[in-house]
């Protein structure tokens, strides 16, 4: 409960304040996001399978985030920026579906 | 390194099984099992623990929050712009059009009130005048050219678009045009817009400029002309060319006579340099009451920038005679 309204405070924040992405970062706010969902849908799955650890949600988040972005910068430096961008959003992709359909399982026995 | 026994262990010989069956990271169970050997974690550490995990969820949804702001700011940025512009394009053709409605009523109102006015055999013959030069409406029988655009030939699996050759070009209709007159016709009209001798078919792009209005395919090219029209006119060379174009290009066309045609007037002829005789002195001011003030001063400065184009590269109608 505590953690969807630090969610919505973030969100209302991000509204408010209108803080702006430097340029040179801009590319990688869309891969961020894809890895930020990555590590929110791994700690929901995994409070609803009660082993949710804060430490762990922290660093998945931070790692996923840095290593996302570290790919994709990489590939920009080499010319397969799209090709390893799609690459990164495929992976996050699967692991965001299947830990979608863990927590489909716990909340609807289904 | 040795192959690990389990299939499923955490370094999986097969990366894409490992991928589906491990969609949770396997820290969090690791994680778990510490705890579970260790149970006593001081409060202030969960307490710390909690803090930081709530303030990366604040930041996930600062980032969300950014993200969209970003996608809204970014990217239909330039389908605003073409809406924009296509709104103002279709704002201004409807005005263009009341306009020219306006101009066609108080036209006809000038025709009724000189026809009162003048005697009877001057009136006659200002009103053949007229209808000869394309300023006033005509009906009579005549023959219609339908042409229309060949099927794009775009590739069905790329739909990347191909080259083409059945396109009717500005060249066509001009063709088929001075043919029409050469077969005798006394009025042409492509798809209703009336040409008189000083009418231009010019292309722009890829549209077609009748009189500098933009006309489409499929082009009716409507004429009005004595009873061996549609012969004289199938029988021309440019009709042959047009039935080859049919058969190599796959283009549209066919000739029809068609009885009761009705071809409207054509828009006034704005003099530029020239002015009649005897008027008085500024040319605009002479034609200015006919057609009442607004009609032609809204109209004149959309044909203002003409002139220099007008002429150059087409040939007008009148030249195939």
């Amino acid at each position: 409960m505590i953690a969807v309204l630090a969610l919505v405070a973030g969100v209302a924040l991000g509204i408010l304040l209108e803080p702006s992405v430097p340029a040179g970062l801009e590319p990688y706010v869309p891969i961020a996001v894809v890895a930020a969902l990555d590590a929110v849908f791994g700690g929901v799955r995994a409070k609803l399978d009660g082993i949710f650890d804060d430490k762990q949600f922290v660093v998945s988040f931070i790692g996923n985030v840095l290593v996302a972005g570290l790919i994709v910068y990489l590939g920009d430096q080499l010319g397969v920026g799209g090709q390893l961008s799609t690459g990164v959003v495929v992976v996050l992709g699967v692991r965001i579906f299947a830990n979608a359909a863990a927590i489909r399982r716990h909340l609807f026995r289904a | 390194m040795t192959r690990p026994q389990r299939p499923g262990g955490r370094f999986g010989a097969d990366l894409f099984a490992s991928l589906f069956q491990e969609s949770l990271d396997p820290a969090y169970a690791e994680a778990a099992r510490r705890r579970a050997a260790r149970p006593r974690v001081p409060l202030w550490r969960r307490a710390a623990g909690r803090a930081v995990s709530l303030v990366t969820l604040v930041a996930v949804g600062l980032l969300f929050a950014v993200a969209y702001r970003q996608v809204v700011a970014d990217e239909p940025e330039s389908a605003r712009v073409r809406a924009g512009l296509a709104d103002e394009v279709r704002s201004r053709r409807a005005q263009t059009d009341g306009l020219q409605e306006r101009a066609d009523r108080l036209r006809v109102e000038v025709a009724a009130l000189r026809d009162a006015a003048l005697a009877g055999e001057e009136a006659a013959s200002l009103r053949n005048l007229e209808a000869a030069a394309g300023l006033a409406k005509v009906t009579g029988d005549g023959v219609v050219v339908r042409v229309a655009d060949g099927r794009d030939p775009a590739d069905p699996v790329t739909g990347a678009p191909g080259d083409n050759l059945g396109r009717v070009l500005d060249r066509d209709l001009q063709d088929i045009v001075n043919s029409l007159w050469l077969a005798g016709a006394e009025a042409v009209a492509v798809n209703g817009q009336r040409l008189t001798a000083t009418s231009t078919i010019r292309a722009a792009g890829s549209a077609i400029l009748v009189d500098f209005k933009p006309v489409s395919s499929p082009y009716e090219v409507s004429a009005i002309g004595p009873g061996e029209l549609a012969r004289r006119f199938t029988d021309s060379a440019t009709a042959r060319r047009f039935r080859r174009y049919v058969s190599a290009y796959g283009m549209a066309f066919d000739v029809r006579r068609r009885d009761d045609l009705t071809l409207p007037a054509a828009a006034d002829p704005q003099l530029r340099y020239a002015r009649p005789q005897g008027a008085p002195p500024t040319p605009s001011a002479g034609s200015a009451p006919s057609a009442g003030p607004t009609p032609s001063a809204g109209s004149a400065p959309s044909a203002g920038p003409a002139p220099s184009a007008g002429p150059a590269p087409t040939s007008s109608p009148s030249g195939g005679r």
